[in-house]
Parts: structure tokens; C-alpha cells; sequence
């Protein structure tokens, strides 16, 4: 049994490729002449219309004094507030009587971000950094301890203001 | 009504109190707190803080409420306006000076003045433009630091140590905003009392240097329990942090140790956090020893008691609640010969001036628990039986060597122990036991009050409390007998303590009885 096809006899101009091709080309010139709109990362970090958020609230940092010491004094709010329990803080006493963390660690993979361990520091110590690139290729190394805490170097997240809510 | 009694109404609760309270102990029974800086039940009231200001209708101006006595038909208001605003210009005075460093100090959290300022402080201080008065860290004595530039100068210390502990060495030295507490200059806090100031200090200007900056208070779980020091039986709180002991503190008992605790029980600590705690039974045959697990060890504790050929001697220790001897001396049955426990011996440090509180000289928490249930204290002659005894059960005795030898010549020996002892490595049969901090137990203190205790933190490994352990080794031996399921039914079921339970103790426990005691005696 014979299927039966039938065939469209359309104008030579409707099937043709060229046009259609013609068509599409001429779309993408125009878009080489026009501004562009997409951010070069990683070469550009931010633009001119988007940057990070200063209230971004990313990978922790801890701030030192002059001496170049953590500013933590271990009084223990920090890991008492965490939601996600992903402060490590054991307290000690240094040769001149002072309280400072023995140890300090922060489970980063653990950790929410929602930027409570910095506003509930006295003593303005740990933040949340404006910074969003953590890849490792470990992920023991995701569990940072003071040292490379005090070693970021990223700006620090302003946090929400209920004075200025869209941070303008 | 008796004539004994007086009606008073304090913020709108009328209540009636004893002729002669005080209205701020009247408040605290209507429910009502004043706040309060010098003032403490178990010290007398100078009323210096002024914080416990009160309006008492018809009365001129404020009261002080801790010294002003109630009468008849008062009505006080101790959250009026008037009386708030003063409260808050008190808290104003008393932070002029103060530091705030509270992320460093000790007694952030359950500190009266970080609690009174944030319930009815001012938001701001109106004093940012003076330098706050600064004095270095004072030395007071063994386990005592004074941060002067904490302290409010409420007095409880200097109080407490001249007429509580009867050893004024504490006093307020210089007047006015140079006033601080000072140390006499030959003499040290070194009284056998006198960590009791740590806890009185309201403010982190007394603080202990055993637990500087070890544990944040909100970070410490409470836990209700007995120290097991000595015959007094002072009620305590053991502050777990991470199921470690950080700290103990006197829990209060006006009938046994008021508001305090000796430092000698403060210290006794640490055993309660040893790492080297027997984790699992061990037995030992002809090859050597072999761990177990509990049903295996059972029924060779069972068939050590039953086919004991001879006498059975008990060798308690002073730190075995009732429930685990009583129940030892079960699994003894009729053929214990003696049962003794080890008293080791002190020198007695009353506290002063208060009657009946002192750190006594036997220093084994539950003599009297063991005399109602049948142990003696003749410990030598317990010892000297045990040459050719059958088998001796050992039940948390602190060994010394002599012991040791001694306990060689016994046929078989069960060591119902906390840590392994390596000395005896004779023993038949060592069962890992849970320690005070790890159990539910009474003890019965000199005065015959049964007191209870509760766990604190878990006990490692396998380890069981020790009245389980005999209870069902009981159980197994004497076929067809129920072994107690709970601390409170093992308790319940022991003779001297009959229909009594747990909920009949309470926390502060209560009295078993003098003619149980005489029968016993």
C-alpha cells in the first residue's frame, strides 16, 4: 500500500535559506554595535550598573588590632546565637591575664549567613564578608580557624540598616 | 487570723506574712521580686545598695524593703513610678563607674547588675565624658580574684566574712567613689568558707580563679545534687558544660547548709571528669581477663553469690548512695559475715558563726545511709574477716595498699568500681559503676535527712549504677525475684527507707526519722 505524501508546491522565495539566514545574521551585527551588557567575569568583578551588595553577607573574616591579634575576647555570644551551631569557640588566657579564643573555628559549609555572629559581637571582631569566590578542592579546607580568618582580606558586610531598609 | 500573722498587699497581691518580715521577703512570697544588691537571706541587711527601694502608703518617702518590717493592713507598691525612677537613678550611680566588660567577664549572665539595669535601667549613661575610676586586679587569696573596678560595694562579702565565717579580713577601705573593698595586709581569704563570697558577689568583682574563664553561665546545664564530701550533706549544683563539670555551687537548704558550700566540696570536682573510667565488665578465668557485656556479667556475679562457699564480706565506700549499698547488701544475702564502710577521716572546719554547718571530720557522704542499712565502720575488723572468706564485694572504696593485701586472701573478689584499679587485678569480676554525677541516689546526712541527687551527665561506656548492677545480679541468684526498674523503686524498696519515694524527698529531702535511727543504732 502506497503512502500517500502530498506535496507542497510553495514559491522558490518562502523556502529559501538565505533569507532566513540573512535574517538571523543581521540580528547578531547589530548587537556587536550596540553597549554591551554582559559582565566579563572573572576578568571584571563589577560594573558601572551592578556591583556586590555592601550588605552582601558571605564567607567570615575577623578583624585584628594594631598588634596584629584577633579582636575576639571569647566571650561566647557568637557561637550561643549561631542558628547552624557552626562556631567552634574554646576560651583561654593569654601571659597578661587577658581572655582571648584558644580556638576559633567556623564551618563554613555549615554556616547560614545570615549575619548574626556579627551583629552580636561586642567587640566588632568576626564579620561577614563582602565576598562570594570559596571554591577548594578539599572540604576540610571549608572549616576555617583563626588564623585564616584574621588572614581575609575582604571588605566586610554592612549588614541591614532598619535605618536605611534599601540600603540607598 | 492569728495575732502572729499580718495581712499586707504588695503590687495589688494580698498576702499574709509572719509579725516582723521584711517586705522584701514578703514580696518574693507574693510573687514579687525587688530588685536588691546587698540585701541576701542568710546575711544581715545593712541597706546600703538603696536598690530596694519600695513606696509604702502614708510613708514619707521611699522604704528600703529589706529592712523595713511589714505591719499590718500596708500596702507597698515596688513597681510604682516613684519607686522605679529611684531604682533607675541607683543603676545610673552604679554604672558611672563600671566597666563594660561584660564579654570578658565571668559573671556575664548571671549577673544581678547586667539583669537589673536591661529590666529597668536607663538606655543611655549621662556620664560618657568622664574616664571611668580604673584599679588593677586584686589577689584576696587561694581561689579568690578582686576586680575592684567591677565592684558596686554592696558589702555581702565583707559581711559574710564577719558574721557568717567569723574572719573579718575583708572591709570597705576609703569613702565616697574611692571606696573599695580591701584585704587585711597580713592576711589572706584563705578561711575554709570563703569561696561562699564568689557566689555572693551579685557583680563579677569576686571571682573564682578555678573557673576564670572556662565556661560562659548561659553555656552550663544545673543540675540538683548532693556533695558528697562529708557527713554534712550540703545541697549543691553541679554546671555541666559539654557533659563536663565545670564548676559546683551551693544549692540552697535552709535546714542543712543555708545559702553555702565549703571549698573543700567546691574543688571536689574533678574526679567526676576522669577520662580513664572503666567503659565495659571484665572477668577473669584461668586464661586472663576477658570484657563482657552485661548479661554475661550478671550471671557470673550471680553465680559468684550463690556458689559462694562461706561467708560474703561488703567493703563499701562513703560515696555509695543508699539504693547501691542497700542493694549490695541484698545481693550479700544471709551469708554476709561483715559489711563496713570506709570512713577516711578530716580535720573539721566549721563555718563560724552559723549552727550545725561545718566541714566534718568523716568524710564519707552517706555514713548514716550506710548505719540505717546495716554497715558498720569497723573497717578493720571488716578486713581482718577476710582470710577466708568466700567472697568479698568491694562497692567504690577508695583502696590503700594494706586494703589490697588484704582483700588477696579472699577466695573471690566482685570490685564494683568507677576506674580500674590496677592493683587489684585479682578481682573475679570488675564492674564499671556510675559515679554521683552520672546517677539518680540518696544520701543520708548526719542528721538523718535523706537527700537525693540527680545525673548530671551520662555515664561512659557501659557503666550502669551500681544498685542496677546488684539489684539484678539479686535477681539472677535467687531465681524468681523482681529487681527494681528505677532509681526511685530500688529506693523505695530498701527497709529503713519504706514507703518512702523520690517525690516524698523533694529536692531538699527530708527527714527519715529518729526512731528508725535508734533502732538502727
Amino acid at each position: 500500500m502506497a503512502i500517500g505524501v502530498k506535496v507542497m508546491q510553495r514559491p522558490e522565495r518562502e523556502v529559501s535559506y538565505i533569507r532566513a539566514t540573512l535574517k538571523g545574521m543581521s540580528l547578531t551585527f547589530k548587537h556587536m554595535f550596540q553597549p554591551r551588557v554582559t559582565m566579563q567575569y572573572p576578568e571584571a568583578k563589577s560594573t558601572d550598573d551592578w556591583r556586590i551588595a555592601t550588605r552582601w553577607r558571605g564567607t567570615h573574616r575577623m578583624m585584628t588590632d594594631e598588634q596584629g591579634r584577633s579582636k575576639c575576647v571569647a566571650c561566647g555570644l557568637c557561637p550561643q546565637v549561631c542558628p547552624a551551631n557552626c562556631i567552634k569557640l574554646v576560651p583561654g588566657e593569654d601571659e597578661n591575664g587577658n581572655r582571648y579564643p584558644l580556638i576559633y573555628e567556623i564551618d563554613e559549609f555549615r554556616c547560614v549567613f545570615c549575619g548574626y555572629c556579627q551583629e552580636v559581637c561586642p567587640e566588632e571582631a568576626i564579620h561577614v564578608g563582602v565576598h562570594y569566590e570559596n571554591s577548594e578542592y578539599s572540604r576540610d579546607r571549608f572549616v576555617y580557624d583563626l588564623e585564616r580568618l584574621q588572614a581575609q582580606t575582604h571588605p566586610v558586610s554592612t549588614l541591614w540598616d532598619p535605618a536605611d531598609p534599601r540600603g540607598q | 487570723m492569728s495575732t502572729d500573722m499580718v495581712s499586707v498587699t504588695i503590687d495589688g497581691v494580698p498576702i499574709q506574712v509572719a509579725k516582723g518580715t521584711m517586705i522584701i521577703e514578703a514580696a518574693k512570697q507574693a510573687g514579687v521580686v525587688v530588685p536588691h544588691y546587698c540585701y541576701h537571706p542568710s546575711l544581715p541587711s545593712p541597706a546600703v545598695c538603696r536598690m530596694c527601694l519600695v513606696e509604702v502608703e502614708k510613708a514619707p518617702k521611699l522604704m528600703p524593703a529589706c529592712v523595713t518590717a511589714v505591719a499590718d493592713g500596708q500596702v507597698v507598691q515596688v513597681n510604682s513610678p516613684v519607686a522605679k525612677k529611684a531604682r533607675e537613678g541607683v543603676l545610673e550611680f552604679l554604672l558611672i563607674n563600671h566597666p563594660l566588660d561584660c564579654p570578658i567577664c565571668d559573671q556575664a549572665g548571671e549577673c544581678e547588675l547586667q539583669d537589673f539595669v536591661f529590666q529597668e535601667g536607663r538606655w543611655g549613661s549621662r556620664y560618657d565624658d568622664y574616664p571611668k575610676r580604673y584599679a588593677p586586679v586584686e589577689d584576696f587569696g587561694p581561689d579568690v580574684l578582686y576586680v575592684p573596678n567591677r565592684c558596686i560595694l554592696c558589702t555581702r562579702c565583707v559581711r559574710f566574712m564577719e558574721s557568717v565565717a567569723g574572719d573579718s579580713v575583708l572591709e570597705v577601705y576609703e569613702r565616697g567613689d574611692r571606696a573599695f573593698i580591701g584585704i587585711d595586709p597580713e592576711h589572706a581569704l584563705d578561711h575554709p568558707w570563703s569561696g561562699n563570697v564568689v557566689d555572693l558577689c551579685p557583680v563579677g568583682s569576686l571571682i573564682s580563679k578555678d573557673f576564670l574563664h572556662k565556661a560562659r553561665a548561659w553555656e552550663l546545664d544545673k543540675t540538683a545534687s548532693i556533695c558528697p564530701g562529708c557527713t554534712q550533706g550540703c545541697n549543691m549544683t553541679i554546671d555541666t558544660r559539654d557533659s563536663a563539670v565545670v564548676r559546683l555551687r551551693p544549692r540552697p537548704n535552709l535546714d542543712v547548709n543555708r545559702h553555702f558550700m565549703c571549698d573543700t566540696g567546691r574543688a571536689d570536682y574533678r574526679w567526676m571528669n576522669r577520662g580513664d573510667r572503666l567503659e565495659a565488665p571484665l572477668w577473669r578465668d584461668a586464661a586472663g581477663v576477658h570484657a563482657c557485656d552485661w548479661d554475661a556479667a550478671l550471671d557470673r556475679l550471680a553465680s559468684l553469690v550463690a556458689g559462694a562457699d562461706g561467708a560474703v564480706v561488703v567493703l563499701a565506700g562513703g560515696r555509695a548512695s543508699c539504693e547501691s549499698i542497700g542493694w549490695t547488701l541484698q545481693l550479700a544475702g544471709r551469708r554476709r559475715r561483715a559489711a563496713a564502710m570506709k570512713v577516711p577521716m578530716g580535720i573539721e572546719a566549721p563555718i563560724g558563726l552559723v549552727p550545725n554547718l561545718a566541714l566534718r571530720r568523716e568524710r564519707a557522704a552517706n555514713l548514716e545511709g550506710g548505719r540505717l542499712l546495716g554497715l558498720s565502720t569497723d573497717w578493720v575488723g571488716a578486713i581482718a574477716l577476710l582470710p577466708g572468706t568466700a567472697l568479698a564485694i568491694v562497692l567504690d572504696v577508695d583502696l590503700d595498699d594494706a586494703d589490697v593485701l588484704a582483700l588477696e586472701a579472699a577466695a573471690h573478689v566482685v570490685h564494683f568500681a568507677a576506674v580500674l584499679d590496677p592493683r587489684m587485678h585479682g578481682a573475679d569480676l570488675v564492674l564499671p559503676i556510675a559515679t554521683l554525677a552520672e546517677e539518680q541516689g540518696v544520701f543520708v546526712n548526719r542528721d538523718q535527712r535523706a537527700q537525693r541527687y540527680l545525673p548530671a551527665k551520662s555515664a561512659p561506656g557501659m557503666a550502669r549504677p551500681a544498685w542496677w548492677i546488684a539489684s539484678q545480679g539479686w535477681a539472677r541468684a535467687e531465681a524468681n525475684r523482681r529487681a527494681p526498674t528505677t532509681a526511685s523503686e530500688a529506693f523505695g524498696m530498701l527497709e529503713p527507707f519504706a514507703g518512702l519515694t523520690y517525690r516524698d524527698l523533694g529536692l531538699t529531702g527530708c527527714t527519715v526519722g529518729a526512731g528508725i535511727a535508734g533502732a538502727a543504732r
